[in-house]
């Protein structure tokens, strides 16, 4: 059984990095597309009310100061935040948030039980009576990140149908993919929060399956810890067939569409793309389209040709 | 009805899948909350024949049902063979990014619903949700272009039959946001509905020839063919000038010559001609400001060259390029240093924002917004100004365009905060403002009862605002005004005000921002605003 786990552990993981990254590079490799920002653009030096450089007279001779620390910052805060909802519908942000930071924790605590396993190789006894500080932190901090993903996992699976099907703008664009994934979230994080409280409430047994981990000795776990070992991996490998992308997606959104703001100056990087972009062929079928042509032709003398004629 | 509209109405034959009804429209304050006539006029049988209005009983598109099964059959594999269109990277590439991101990443959390303004309004009626448009693409996606299996349709409720008047339906469902994004810009996922609004109706005019007969056929073609949508001629353009100048004369008796294809000159200006018929004050107040604060400017009468609309931008990517390359031709044939673009919100946001990855090498020339010189021009002193003069309440609307797609907010609060003593905001304003309801080319479409629709539904959250930003002053006696520095939405102001007869219960008046600041001219012996012009 050990040895299973670790297996399907590590499938799991090349699974869901593979497919993440195939789907991030496909997202990135669409080809540059016509401006459609939307302010506030969040780099901008006015940002708080929205303006822009355009504010300015003769704009293209001005500095643009850009801070895209600030536009990280932005982006990555709403997803431990979610303010848009808090502000218009409460009830959802009550269970939605806690759905969410069930995601972001629960990843957190593996990746923090990798690194505390690596620590443990290197000699660091990890836990509440450790002679190392760094060893006792590491403990509270893996409680603490587990057990935040298991409670608001919990909780957030649990409302999130409930409120699914209260809401009738929600309910009439639910789909039964919807409320599997609630249940089986459910079990995936309801079985990490029985396996913590009942039986192995200092998390120690995920310490020793990431020891065997990465050391490729099967941990001998309780049944319990298996059953949440096995449910999470099959969560990592459904989770690229939901919208789970998303995560990473909105943050390219913000900053490759709604604040893409980048001017085409003369001579840049951007304009010789885009000239390459024009060069390719059209097959719009409106009879103001001319068959065949590049986008630059369709625009210039072909696409007058209707007018002349009706001259 | 409202309640129990889904998603399969819409592949319903016959009937009308929703039912506006004017009871459940949000209130206006009094003496609107009791309007007299219905708000939106039933059509005739004969129009319903003719023209298909099974969505709501409003028609922008009126497609005609087709004579044969064949007909039906051709119309439905046209749409799906554009489909394809709209997801390759060589016919689509200009919005390929955000129009796949949308589809593939809203989860439907409907968070963007209350951001809008025609689906509040409406009383929430379901079929103009923003996430209502993008959900028939999508399943029409998954069940005729991707061909998922049954059972995985099932299980994403992604399935759906079309037949035409599905199709007929969604065409004109496009028709029915204002492209003002809102929705996009409470979205925490960086998604984008209202932009599927407009692929919809991109793919229906690029691949079908099918669009409002004023934004396409009187409009963009109109415009490439002889001039300008408003069917302007360059003659045309001559002879109103002249009348312009007359009527600068009269008013204030200065002779001021409009400058026309002057070559070399430092900037060319790009007015909406619908100004020049509908609005004639707001170029004569242009010239007088212009040329009293010493600028180098033009105008052109080249074809095009006078008419900065860009309807493309609505709807159609090849008549917008088209559009935007005369602009900069006529720029360039009069060696001008810059575009600068007048009072229209969509002609800033085309030109200057969504034209500046079309326009490359000699056609790519610096365009900017009228707005930060006139803020220059009013705050350095140059021209001198007498506040007292604007002593009337005054509120701005944000064009959608220049405010939230642009970022265009401070410079004309400045310019107001200096020479209307009463400018008080609207709520909300700025980034965050009601589109006018005639955003997207609504204001020109005149079709039947949709005028009706525009003020009784995507105007009534625009129409509410004004009257709250003057709830201290309700009454006709005290004449106040809203600023709108944007020719379609004032377009749409002309036609609401009417409507509901604004002028007489309430005096509000409507117009430029260029107006204020020459109605606030110490060198004018009269005042320039004529209230009696409402």
């Amino acid at each position: 059984m050990g040895a299973l786990i670790i297996v399907l552990t590590y499938i799991a993981y090349v699974f869901i990095v593979a497919v993440y990254t195939v789907k991030v590079a496909a997202w990135l490799k669409m080809p540059p597309h016509i401006r459609w920002d939307l302010y506030p653009v969040i780099h901008e030096e006015h940002y708080r009310y929205g303006g822009s450089y355009y504010e300015q007279q003769e704009w293209w001779t001005k500095p643009r100061p850009r801070n895209t620390l600030r536009s990280l910052l932005y982006s990555l805060k709403d997803n431990f935040y979610m303010g848009e909802y808090f502000e218009r519908n409460r009830l959802y942000w009550l269970f939605l948030l806690p759905w969410h930071l069930g995601f972001i924790f629960i990843i957190t605590f593996h990746v923090l039980c990798f690194f505390a396993a690596v620590a443990m190789v290197g000699g660091l006894d990890i836990d509440a009576a450790s002679p190392h500080v760094a060893g006792q932190i590491f403990y509270y901090i893996l409680l603490l990140t587990g057990g935040i993903a298991f409670v608001t996992g919990t909780f957030g699976s649990i409302g999130m149908p409930i409120i699914r099907l209260a809401d009738r703008g929600l309910r009439t664009y639910a789909m039964p993919m919807n409320f599997f994934s609630y249940f089986f979230f459910l079990v995936v994080y309801g079985s990490g929060l029985l396996a913590w409280l009942i039986l192995d409430p200092t998390l120690d047994e995920y310490r020793a399956y990431w020891l065997g981990l990465i050391t490729l000795t099967p941990p001998a776990l309780h049944p319990m810890t298996v059953l949440h070992i096995v449910l999470f991996d099959i969560f990592l490998i459904y989770l690229p067939f939901t919208r789970s992308t998303h995560y990473i997606t909105r943050i390219l959104a913000y900053f490759f569409i709604r604040w893409d703001d980048e001017p085409n100056l003369p001579g840049s990087d951007l304009e010789r793309k885009i000239g390459g972009l024009l060069g390719r062929k059209v097959s719009w079928e409106g009879k103001h389209i001319p068959a065949g042509k590049s986008w630059a032709e369709a625009a210039t003398e072909s696409g007058l040709v209707e007018a002349k004629k009706d001259k | 009805m409202k309640n129990k509209i889904n998603i399969d109405d819409f592949s319903r034959p016959g009937g009308q899948v929703a039912e506006i009804d004017p009871a459940e429209l949000i209130p206006l304050p009094p003496p609107y909350d009791r309007m007299e006539k219905p708000p939106i006029r039933k059509l005739t049988d004969e129009q319903r024949k003719r023209m298909d209005a099974s969505l709501d009983g409003v028609v922008a598109v009126g497609l005609t049902p087709p004579a044969s099964m064949e007909e039906e059959k051709a119309f439905i594999e046209k749409f799906l063979a554009g489909l394809e269109k709209l997801f390759s990277d060589q016919d689509n590439w200009t919005f390929l990014q955000p129009l796949v991101h949308t589809l593939e990443y809203c989860v439907k959390c409907q968070i963007c619903s209350d951001a809008c303004p025609a689906y509040i309004s409406s009383g929430r009626q379901e079929i103009y949700r923003p996430t209502m448009r993008p959900e028939l693409l999508r399943r029409i996606v998954s069940t005729y272009i991707k061909k998922e299996h049954p059972l995985l349709r099932k299980f994403k409720a992604s399935n759906i039959d079309i037949n035409w008047q599905t199709l007929a339906r969604l065409a004109e469902l496009a028709y029915r946001c204002t492209l003002c994004r809102r929705c996009a810009q409470v979205c925490l996922l960086g998604c984008d509905n209202a932009l599927i609004s407009r692929e919809i109706r991109k793919l229906f005019s690029q691949q079908m020839g099918i669009a409002p007969k004023e934004i396409h056929e009187k409009g963009s073609v109109q415009q490439i063919r002889i001039g300008s949508s408003t069917g302007m001629t360059p003659p045309a353009l001559r002879n109103i000038l002249e009348f312009i100048e007359e009527e600068i004369e009269e008013k204030t008796g200065q002779k001021i010559k409009i400058p026309v294809d002057k070559k070399g000159a430092d900037m060319l200006l790009l007015h909406n001609a619908g100004e020049f018929l509908a609005w004639p004050e707001n170029l004569e107040a242009f010239a007088i400001f212009l040329d009293a604060a010493g600028v180098d400017w033009t105008l052109s009468s080249e074809l095009a060259g006078y008419d900065a609309v860009n309807y493309g931008v609505w709807y159609d990517d090849v008549q917008f390029a088209r559009v935007a390359l005369i602009h900069a031709k006529a720029a360039k044939a009069l060696g001008v240093r810059k575009i600068s673009m007048g009072e229209c919100g969509h002609a800033h946001k085309a030109m200057i924002v969504i034209a500046d990855r079309i326009l490359t090498g000699d056609l790519n020339i610096p365009r900017e917004s009228c707005i930060p010189l006139m803020e220059e021009i009013v705050l350095s002193g140059r021209v001198k100004l007498d506040p007292s003069r604007n002593n009337f309440p005054v509120t701005l609307h944000d064009p959608c365009n220049m405010v939230r797609l642009m970022g265009i907010v401070s410079p004309q609060r400045r310019i107001l905060e200096k020479i209307c003593p009463q400018f008080r905001e609207m709520t909300p304003h700025g980034v965050e403002n009601y589109c006018c309801g005639g955003g997207s080319g609504f204001a020109i479409t005149q079709s039947t009862n949709f005028p009706d629709w525009r003020s009784a539904v995507s105007g009534r959250m625009k129409m509410k605002q004004i009257l709250d930003a003057f709830q201290d002053v309700p009454g006709p006696e005290v004449k106040k005004y809203v600023c709108a520095p944007c020719s379609n939405c004032k377009g749409q102001f002309r036609d609401m005000f009417e409507y509901y007869g604004i002028w007489e219960k309430s005096g509000i008046l409507y117009g430029g921002l260029v107006e204020l600041i020459v109605n606030a001219m110490v060198d004018l012996k009269k005042p320039f605003i004529q209230w009696e012009w409402h």
